[in-house]
């Protein structure tokens, strides 16, 4: 049976493999605005590491940041321009 | 089809340098060892038989990021305050623009739930920056967690309901010149209150230190507040909230307030 310990290391690992793929669809997606919502995927999941590595200091500024802040301004500025990468 | 072939290709790469880095640990081990001045933070963070060296604050990394560090948070905050200067001086010359007529933001259901959550919002940032000596949490943090309030508003109720209900971008800049002064004053108050006494003390000094017997009072009325910390929690808090709340006002001027007479018109 898997300890505590273990347990712990488990999701984090699963969220950092979680956290490549949609990294890997943030930068391959030329739909701007889907970019952003895989963006603040991967940012969810790095979130949920900090948390997993006992960093809660770093979590509080992360979910706001990275969650919040950061998609909507990007997002505001995607509404501002074209929501669609060209080649 | 491409996409998932580069993905499989990504994560087995990763699954592959994970396996190699657990072989390499069975050879390499990282000392087990805590570092001596990680030990000399943890024991004196709160410690109230070492009065010359405690922080007196339970957080252990508070009480590094605003006393045992304090000096780079306080330029951290400064760069900080020159990065929304740069963002103003950008805004700059914007032309007198008008409400536009008719309903504005998302629906009344939307509005109704932000109307709820903005004032949560606002609570736990509170709780956070407050609370910023005895739990995880701080000043920068409280801040960027209260900014979304005001993003939030801006985005559902428009840009000139918030205008409106005076948060003007020059209230704001006020109030983080206010956090700015106040986390310079915090910086030198034990060494404004030793001046007179004849006693001499350090810049970011919280409490007694060996050869300076001044500090500032760690309870207050039987409440923690940690010296110092408290006051660098709230004034941070205050700086960072209206910086961000600056840039979003700035982010969400329309269009038409960049252009000249007439050109608006066209568009």
């Amino acid at each position: 049976m898997l300890t505590y310990e273990e347990i712990m290391l488990l999701v984090t690992a699963l969220a950092s493999l979680f956290s490549v793929i949609a990294v890997y669809y943030a930068i391959m997606e030329k739909n701007l605005v889907r970019a952003v919502v895989f963006s603040a995927i991967q940012s969810t999941l790095y979130a949920f590491i900090y948390y997993m590595l006992m960093a809660p200091d770093i979590v509080l500024v992360y979910i706001p940041v990275a969650v919040g802040l950061y998609p909507a301004v990007i997002l505001i500025l995607i509404s501002k321009t074209e929501k669609v990468e060209k080649q | 089809m491409r996409h998932i072939l580069g993905i499989i290709i990504i994560l087995l790469f990763i699954i592959g340098f994970s396996l190699v880095l657990t072989i390499a640990g069975n050879y390499i081990l990282p000392s087990q060892e805590i570092r001596s001045l990680a030990k000399y933070y943890l024991y004196l963070a709160y410690n109230p038989w070492h009065r010359n060296f405690t922080v007196m604050s339970p957080e252990a990394v508070t009480s590094i990021v605003w006393d045992f560090r304090g000096l780079d948070t306080v330029f951290e905050t400064a760069v900080f305050y020159l990065a929304i200067i740069g963002s103003i001086a950008l805004g700059r010359g914007i032309l007198k623009y008008s409400k536009p007529e008719g309903e504005l933001g998302l629906s009344l259901i939307v509005k109704t739930v932000t109307k709820i959550s903005a004032v949560m919002i606002i609570a736990v940032a509170a709780s956070i920056a407050l609370h910023g000596h005895l739990t995880p949490g701080g000043g920068f943090q409280g801040g960027a967690t209260a900014a979304v309030a005001p993003l939030l508003i801006l985005i559902i109720f428009s840009h000139y309901y918030l205008l409106e209900k005076g948060v003007t971008k020059d209230l704001m800049l006020f109030l983080r010149s206010l956090g700015l002064t106040g986390i310079g004053i915090v910086a030198i108050i034990v060494y404004l209150i030793a001046l007179p006494q004849g006693i001499h003390a350090y810049v970011l000094q919280n409490q007694p230190k060996p050869d300076s017997s001044i500090g500032l009072p760690a309870y207050i009325n039987g409440q923690l507040i940690s010296g110092t910390l408290w006051f660098f929690n709230i004034f941070e808090f205050f700086a960072v909230m209206a910086g961000f709340t600056i840039v979003f006002l700035l982010i969400t001027i329309p269009e038409r307030a960049f252009k000249k007479e007439g050109e608006g018109e066209k568009q």
